[in-house]
């Protein structure tokens, strides 16, 4: 079977939403492209402002970038959110939907959620203001940490390239949240 | 002395099916592949020949589901095709299954291997043209409404394999008529029970068994030709089947059945590698139950909302691992959820997002592990508990799967195959009993309009598409003429609720409403579908800042005058909402009843009154609504989807319409300012997250939160090991801190 390989045009038309559809389904329907990640990468670098190499793609907007020894959570803009193993969302701006006048916005219907007991919690860049993630909870549940990728199994297992300064696999977030915001 | 010869079994080489079982799993625990088959002999020698049976072996499956649909009565067979047929190695591993009701793969495969564990070979006897019908989920199971009828095949007089077809029914003779009966919370009022009964010999069902439906269930004429229609559809497959085996050989056959399934193991592990990206997901999901004030044994009567966190893990060797830690008490009710379930919302969704080549089958599931702890709603201890809505949970949780899986997806560029979440099945129709329109006073139906086509979560790169259903993908709503024949309703109204998206960037699809005129029943008693289990809580589903759209509700208007309206040859109600006007509450007049919850009684209504069910599939956006493509958001005005005021207020889009041209005018100028202004009040109202979490913390140490919380958050951390450390920790408490319950 020969290799399937788009070009970085296609992928960049992909990823915004311009390619044609026909072309589109193709590409769901057909084999996968081997060389997507480091195109994909490669496209997405050329369209940040900024120079950190990004490791991955980890949402529309935030990245993991390698910074010096270090891996942060940068956002589109250059907002740099910290350790990428420590929940992003602990260093972003938070509102909770919770208004009467808000929720209308949302569910203009019989049957809203109530407040009382979920909180529909909004997640911002506290440079650009994007909206970076919307979390429906139970209230009170903790900040829910999406994803945390297991970067050098990844790099060193699956790509076969393995990434400088081994970082161990670990949710930092409750270590961050003791040490600096408990004695705050 | 003379030693007694050993008892042949029926299984293939004369080995009995429980030795079978048992051998098959030693080997794999030993070599880690599935029956050893660390080399894969018939793949290397003649991969056309292997790659030929696979397909007739599937067109088989996909031909005996299409028999089932001809033969079978019901709409939910005729019309939303909610159906499935599968093959199944002699240990009840699935080979091949068909397109349908996809759910049930992995759960007739626990049904077999609990009929071999029993010891039906010797106890009940198996032989060719028997057929054992079950839908005991203490067994395994979706709901009680889901009958399986499962048929052997026979090759040479040894078994080499099953057929079994999965049927959903619309009335099983429960304590309440429909086949979900919200109140019945026990398994001895949930309904017709066949724990993997004996039904046919020699291809002809028992005159016992045709006499139990008849006595036993409302509806005997239809869930009987359900019956005939599967058992057609099994043999059918078998015929075919043994067609395939002789032009195969049996010993052919029987190795490459067992190298699908381990070439499906070890493709399933490189496809992760190469689609994803390896790491922890979570996200918390809830069940909420009202029965306080339902007419239930007294100490049935207890609200509660269930709290199940779900943690996946994708592993370095591929395999996925789903942890349900942390989740609480199971109850009386009927929403619980088994191991077996969630095997098949994880197999569903598999199938349809990553494993998606048709090769689909146990291989797939060798490669997911989940802990699913003891005594929980998850896995609950007693076996007595009635399960008509168990899909609840699997069609709400399971979506996470797809979301976290879609996470990994986008991180790795396959963009392509992104999508947000949506609850897999709104409620909306729900259980009518009483007199139909035929005069037939014990009349009781279940109407599942929409729930094959409630619509779906919103793409990485495009809208979710409306009117689709991920767990029954070639389904669709059913022509309206048919569910008239079944129902004593005339629908007045069937279309797509405006401004009922998730908004994104990527919008969520829009969900269907209904409206029906009661007709020709002086009597019709109305429950809402039991479904999703959402009313206060509403599901984690968005990605990237997509927000989840709306959840059901269903409206009830009584002692109206619709029959003077029609012979005033006035307006009805057809669903028309338009920024809180809406055609019912405007043209006709009546008592108006709205429930919000899933699985409440309503009332009782008689000709001429009207319901109306808006299926809300809380649809979930993607990306941040202010940076909609205004080209996108033009279509939706357009078509009405849309209003202008939420075209504003969520996507920061200004538009006027054109009269002339009959269409919106995008104002791109005063949009952009409308989402710059937007950033700043963002930025302006929103604060850091430190600031929130100390003031929640507060809270919760002061126990400001309802007391249904409370409870909900002191089982889980009863329950649970390794999720109440991490709650603690998050929130900084005491390492045996529980809620103060009022």
């Amino acid at each position: 079977m020969p290799e399937i390989s788009y070009s970085k045009e296609v992928i960049r038309d992909l990823i915004e939403g311009k390619l044609p559809w026909s072309r589109t389904k193709s590409i769901i329907s057909g084999y996968k492209d081997e060389d997507r990640f480091d195109k994909y990468v490669e496209i997405l670098q050329e369209k940040v402002p900024w120079s950190e190499k990004i490791l991955l793609p980890l949402t529309d907007e935030l990245y993991i970038v390698q910074k010096g020894e270090e891996r942060v959570v940068k956002c589109s803009c250059g907002h740099e959110f910290g350790d990428y193993r420590v929940n992003w969302k602990l260093n972003a701006l938070t509102h909770v939907r919770d208004t009467e006048e808000e929720l209308q916005e949302l569910y203009p219907y019989p049957g809203a959620p109530e407040p009382e007991y979920c909180e529909i919690r909004e997640y911002y860049c506290p440079d650009c203001g994007a909206l970076l993630q919307v979390d429906t909870v139970p209230f009170g549940y903790p900040v829910v940490f999406d994803f945390l990728p297991d970067l050098d199994s990844f790099y060193k297992d699956w790509l076969g390239r393995p990434l400088p300064q081994e970082k161990e696999f670990k949710d930092l977030s409750s270590e961050f949240i003791m040490k600096k915001w408990l004695k705050e | 002395m003379k030693q007694k010869a050993a008892k042949k079994g029926i299984g293939y080489g004369g080995k009995s099916l429980k030795q079978m079982l048992v051998e098959r799993e030693r080997i794999y625990q030993e070599t880690g592949f599935y029956y050893g088959l660390e080399d894969l002999p018939l793949q290397t020698e003649d991969p056309f020949r292997l790659e030929l049976l696979h397909e007739r072996l599937l067109a088989a499956a996909l031909a005996g589901r299409e028999t089932t649909r001809m033969v079978s009565a019901s709409p939910q067979v005729r019309e939303t095709a909610e159906l499935a047929v599968v093959l199944y190695t002699p240990e009840g591993d699935c080979i091949v299954q068909s397109t349908g009701l996809l759910i049930h793969i992995p759960i007739i495969g626990h049904v077999l291997r609990w009929m071999i564990g029993q010891d039906y070979e010797e106890e009940e006897g198996i032989n060719d043209g028997d057929c054992f019908t079950s839908n005991d989920v203490a067994i395994a199971g979706m709901h009680t409404a889901d009958v399986y009828d499962i048929q052997p095949i026979f090759w040479g007089g040894e078994l080499i394999g099953w057929v079994g077809t999965v049927i959903m029914e619309a009335e099983v003779g429960a304590l309440l008529p429909g086949c979900m009966p919200c109140d019945a919370t026990d398994r001895f009022v949930d309904g017709i029970k066949f724990t993997a009964e004996k039904s046919a010999v020699n291809d002809n069902h028992l005159r016992s068994f045709e006499r139990k439906i008849r006595l036993d269930t409302r509806m005997p004429d239809v869930f009987l030709l359900d019956r005939k229609g599967a058992l057609a559809a099994d043999i059918a497959v078998r015929q075919e089947m043994k067609k395939i085996v002789e032009e195969f050989g049996v010993d052919y056959y029987m190795k490459a059945i067992r190298e699908l399934i381990e070439i499906e193991r070890r493709t399933q592990l490189e496809r992760v590698k190469r689609r994803t990206v390896p790491g922890k997901f979570h996200s918390p999901s809830t069940i909420e139950v009202y029965l306080a004030n339902s007419p239930v044994p007294p100490h049935h009567r207890v609200d509660r909302i269930t709290l199940v966190p779900w943690d996946f893990h994708i592993k370095p060797d591929g395999s996925y691992s789903i942890d349900f830690d942390g989740t609480g008490d199971w109850g009386w009710h009927i929403h619980n959820c088994t191991p077996s379930a969630l095997e098949g919302a994880v197999s569903m969704i598999l199938t349809q997002t990553i494993s998606t080549t048709g090769k689909a089958n146990h291989g797939t599931m060798l490669t997911v592990d989940m802990n699913v702890p003891y005594d929980t709603f998850v896995n609950p201890s007693s076996a007595h508990l009635a399960y008509c809505n168990q899909f609840a949970w699997p069609l709400k949780g399971g979506p996470k799967l797809m979301v976290q899986q879609s996470h990994a997806f986008f991180c790795r560029g396959y963009v392509e195959e992104v999508r947000a979440g949506n609850t897999m099945l709104c409620a909306g129709g729900g259980c009518f009993c009483g007199q139909d329109h035929l005069g037939n006073t014990e009349y009781s139906f279940l109407a599942t309009e929409a729930a094959g086509a409630m619509g779906g979560g919103a793409f990485a790169i495009r809208d979710g598409v409306i009117s689709e259903a991920i767990f029954q993908p070639d389904a669709d709503m059913g022509n309206v003429e048919i569910w008239e024949l079944m129902l004593p309703m005339l629908w007045l109204g069937r279309r797509l609720m405006p401004d009922s998206c998730g908004y994104g960037r990527y919008r969520g699809a829009y969900s269907l409403i209904s409206t029906w005129l009661i007709y020709q029943t002086p009597m019709l008693a109305l429950t809402t579908g039991p479904s999703a289990q959402t009313a206060k809580i509403y599901p984690n589903m968005g990605m990237f800042g997509g927000y989840a759209g709306p959840n059901s509700f269903e409206k009830v208007l009584t002692n109206t005058n619709s029959k003077q309206l029609i012979m005033e040859g006035k307006p009805l109600a057809h669903g028309s909402y338009d920024d809180g006007v809406n055609d019912l509450e405007q043209n006709i007049e009546g008592d108006l009843l709205v429930e919000t919850r899933n699985g409440q009684w309503l009332c009782i209504a008689e000709d001429g009154d009207i319901v109306q069910s808006f299926y809300g599939g809380t649809t979930a956006g993607f990306g941040d609504p202010i940076k909609r493509d205004p080209t996108l958001a033009k279509k939706d005005l357009d078509n009405q989807l849309l209003s202008i005021k939420r075209c504003r207020n969520m996507h920061c889009i200004e538009a006027k319409y054109d009269e002339k041209a009959e269409e919106w005018v995008i104002d791109e100028k005063r949009t952009a300012e409308m989402r710059e202004e937007r950033r700043k009040e963002r930025l302006a109202k929103a604060i850091p997250t430190q600031e929130w979490w100390q003031q929640r913390r507060e809270e919760l140490l002061e126990g400001k939160m309802p007391h249904l919380i409370k409870k909900m958050y002191n089982e889980s951390l009863t329950k649970g090991e390794r999720w109440p450390g991490e709650f603690r920790e998050f929130w900084c408490l005491p390492d045996r801190f529980t809620f103060e319950e009022d």
